[in-house]
């Protein structure tokens, strides 16, 4: 499945709804960050990616509607529609607050209500139970007047405790309505404990078939999975469909992470500024398949998904560019059907302007052409090819090379920027010590100019090598070696994610320490810290406390 | 407004409310209607016999009924959801509530069977306190027409309104008050069916009849001359209408089939005692539940409740007689 859904982009922008809702939960004190967390790669697919939606014109006819029926994940909902560009960002600030246009649980907008809800809100939630019902008067309503906008609805594990989901469960099927599309934010927590306590709701998905709905499971923390299973679901006729998105509360906060206490508590002010380093600190490890042994690629591929890989990183070399030939476009295209894992595809060959359409056309999610192999106006024809197909732009540089001038006058387009931090051709290499600060000098100049995209460390990564270029500023791991040479991929893919995770909690010390609130900051995050406390030499602090 | 004379012909709220809505229907594509295992019963039916694809039968589940009803409602319909009163209000409130109010959604919930009027089902169908709960939410409005002319007539008017109103009507078939032709029922208007300057007697559903067949017996035996209006809009309330005729007529005995607490006569005590206090008697059920009576036995269980032409005579002449001393 080809998704054109520009990959990276989409994942920073699932990051801005994370920090905008936190920061907003934060300001006003009270809220919840465990359900809007939990839908964050939901709501960011489905109002960046899924919606035919305009927020310059939100009654627009020809809108898809979207229920928010769990209306506790108000904050995450209401980030998703600022960063959609519903209402102004700085709006966040006044979450919860007495005359916010932004109340405790969102408000279906009208004239008459607008001193109390944003533009983009079509339903009032708050009180559980209710949305499905209320999906499914509006998809009838569509069906009768022969409209095909689509009806998505957001549904809790724990909100369908209550008996009405049940009643809702029972009628889209006798009305045969295809244009429903329910999620269930499968997260286990409600307010008082874990689902399966308070009210078990397994086998839920049994449930659901037997309510003669087309149900289908994910992880709904996955965007490629997200996507696949709503394309899936707009395949399916005379019946409505149920995504089951098996998801974690409070997913991309550690200490918050599947912690009931997080459901609907605000995190201290003076904890934002690390909360915020955290979600921006989230790395994603891009196997690269031509390295370990030589067995086929697709067996690789399924071996990195099974080991959960995040991307996979494809080495595309011509023979001429590069001393080395491996594949090409074709195999790219036939490899493609294996696997939803976004395909990071690293065209190390001559003149990637001659071929951009094939590697286009093969599936690729993310298209990388090296900086040496091209001018302003070759990367300008190439940038407006791949961006325009809903694909992620990036660029390489070869460890000799600095990125080009004329680079910087696309940083709001490009993706990634892939730091060579071997020379290109062989697997197996050895990392060059000096790309570090490369990568980090980069890395500094990027942030100034403002942007948001990622670095890509590429090259000799391994146990030994990750800590550095993520300190640097690399957020994405192109390990090869040190994947495959471990006989366990899953082993080797969480081991670099400890080390880079080590990483991550020392310098959120940091700035514990910057802000005076170490002691605070250790006690929110001890179940956190334990397991790693040897390594950061923080284990008698600890038990102090 | 003419009225008719009530003695000689019946009507059927209820076939009343179905031959509206396949009126309605006829006119506006974008009226719909949701029923919930009654629709035979409420009438609702003869809707769905000619806009099948506008019809909408969901089963015995009420807070999906109104819930799927506010569905229609944000995609641009005008949705009528219909089943027996004592089933609406009192088993959806909180959808009713966020779902309709809070949105100020284009919801009619229509019902039937209000009050103790409904045969043999006894207390559990018996709806006596539906005015007091729709009457406390923001947004909502509350009919409750006097007769099958009234229902027919407010139910064309609400449906070009905007937001949600909630009208509850009567199951048995009664006397006709108003002549088809020119009544008018404006919304928080009240109509005076008759002019008196002793007392004022409010009325709305079925006790209008009463209220209004009262006042001839008081003319003649008593020779008092007694205010009659129908109030069937009770929120909102004809307030103007009310205050002006508890100053003209110095008191106001209020009649409802409903419970005293909360409802019509709650309402009229309301507005009185803020603008101008006077003697306000409530004639209703007394805070109590009914029980069952076949339709034979109708009006013994209506006297047991105290809801019968006596007993509205009774609170008027104990209310002079308290007002002389």
């Amino acid at each position: 499945m080809i998704f054109h859904m520009r990959y990276l982009d989409l994942k920073r922008k699932i990051q801005e709804i994370r920090i905008n809702a936190i920061e907003g939960i934060a300001e006003a004190g009270s809220g919840h960050p465990g359900a809007s967390f939990s839908a964050a790669e939901i709501m960011g697919v489905l109002y960046f990616r899924e919606l035919r939606h305009d927020p310059s014109n939100p009654t627009w006819a020809g809108r898809d509607y979207f229920i928010n029926s769990k209306g506790h994940s108000a904050p995450g909902y209401y980030a998703t529609l600022a960063v959609a560009g519903y209402f102004p960002k700085y709006e966040m600030k006044d979450l919860r607050k007495f005359g916010s246009r932004l109340q405790g649980h969102p408000v279906r907008y009208s004239k008459l209500l607008e001193r109390h809800s944003v533009p983009g809100v079509e339903y009032s939630g708050g009180s559980e139970g209710i949305g499905l019902s209320v999906s499914i008067g509006i998809a009838l309503a569509n069906h009768i007047d022969n409209k095909d906008n689509n009806v998505y609805v957001l549904l809790g594990d724990g909100e369908t405790n209550e008996g009405q989901v049940w009643e809702a469960a029972m009628t889209a099927p006798k009305f045969k309505l295809d244009n429903i599309i329910a999620i269930l934010d499968r997260n286990k927590i409600q307010q008082d404990g874990f689902t399966e306590d308070i009210m078990p709701l397994d086998p839920v998905r049994d449930k659901w078939v037997a309510f003669n709905w087309n149900v289908i499971e994910i992880n709904g923390h996955k965007v490629e999975q997200i996507m696949d299973a709503l394309n899936k679901a707009s395949e399916v006729k005379d019946k409505p469909t149920i995504i089951i998105a098996n998801t974690v509360k409070g997913n991309g906060i550690k200490h918050m992470a599947n912690n009931p206490q997080w459901h609907g508590r605000a995190p201290h002010n003076l904890h934002i500024p690390l909360l915020i380093e955290e979600l921006e600190g989230e790395i994603l490890i891009a196997p690269s398949i031509i390295a370990g042994e030589k067995e086929n690629y697709e067996e690789k591929i399924k071996k990195v998904e099974r080991g959960g890989a995040d991307i996979i990183h494809l080495d595309v070399m011509d023979g001429i560019f590069v001393p080395n030939i491996t594949f090409l476009a074709d195999t790219i295209k036939k490899l493609r059907p294996i696997t939803n894992i976004p395909f990071d595809a690293h065209l190390m060959i001559e003149k990637p302007y001659e071929h951009i359409d094939e590697y286009i056309n093969a599936g690729c999610d993310i298209i990388t052409v090296h900086a040496e192999t091209c001018d302003n106006e070759k990367f300008c024809y190439i940038r407006e090819k791949v961006m325009s197909a809903g694909i992620s732009l990036g660029i390489a540089i070869n460890p000799e090379t600095e990125l080009p001038e004329w680079a910087y006058s696309y940083l709001n387009d490009i993706d990634v920027i892939i730091v060579m931090s071997v020379n290109p051709g062989f697997s197996g290499q050895k990392f060059i010590p000096d790309i570090t600060s490369k990568i980090s000098n980069l890395n500094r100049t990027l942030k100034v100019k403002g942007y948001k995209g990622y670095i890509e460390a590429d090259g000799g990564i391994d146990a030994s090598t990750v800590q550095r270029v993520y300190d640097a500023g690399a957020r994405i791991m192109v390990a090869g070696s040190a994947v495959f040479s471990n006989s366990d991929i899953n082993t080797a893919i969480l081991q670099l994610k400890h080390k880079t995770n080590v990483t991550l909690e020392r310098n959120l010390l940091k700035k514990a320490d910057e802000n005076s609130i170490r002691k605070d900051w250790i006690v929110a995050r001890k179940h956190i810290l334990i397991p790693v406390a040897n390594e950061l030499g923080i284990e008698d602090e600890i038990n102090r406390l | 407004m003419k009225l008719t004379d009530c003695e000689l012909r019946k009507g059927d709220m209820r076939s009343a409310y179905g031959n509206a809505l396949v009126e309605l229907g006829k006119r506006n594509n974008d009226i719909v209607c949701v029923g919930a295992d009654t629709t035979d019963s409420i009438k609702t039916k003869k809707f769905g016999d000619q806009f099948p694809e506008r019809f909408f039968n969901i089963g015995i589940a009420e807070a999906n009924l109104v819930s799927i009803a506010a569905g229609f409602a944000i995609a641009g319909k005008t949705a009528f959801a219909s089943t027996y009163a004592a089933f609406l209000p009192g088993r959806c409130l909180d959808q009713i509530r966020n779902a309709i109010c809070y949105p100020s959604l284009d919801v009619k919930l229509v019902v039937s069977h209000a009050g103790l009027t409904v045969g043999p089902d006894g207390a559990s169908h018996q709806q006596i306190e539906d005015l007091s709960i729709m009457r406390s939410i923001p947004n909502m409005r509350v009919l409750a027409p006097a007769d099958s002319v009234s229902v027919f007539r407010i139910i064309k008017n609400i449906a070009d309104i905007p937001g949600p109103f909630y009208v509850r009507l009567a199951r048995p078939s009664s006397e006709i008050i108003y002549d088809d032709s020119d009544s008018e029922f404006q919304i928080g208007k009240a109509n005076i069916l008759q002019d008196g300057s002793d007392i004022t007697i409010i009325g709305c559903g079925l006790m209008v009849y009463k209220a209004f067949k009262t006042a001839k017996i008081l003319k003649e035996k008593f020779h008092i001359s007694a205010r009659i209006i129908d109030s069937y809009s009770i929120k909102p309330l004809d307030s103007d209408l009310v205050i002006k005729a508890g100053k003209e007529t110095g008191a106001i005995i209020t009649v409802e089939e409903h419970n005293i607490i909360g409802g019509l006569g709650s309402a009229v005590a309301e507005v009185c005692s803020e603008s101008h206090p006077c003697f306000i008697k409530r004639v209703g059920v007394r805070d109590t539940f009914g029980e069952s009576a076949r339709d034979s036995e109708l009006n013994i269980l209506l006297e047991h409740y105290g809801l019968t032409e006596k007993e509205i005579e009774r609170a008027v002449l104990s209310t002079i007689d308290k007002l002389k001393k």
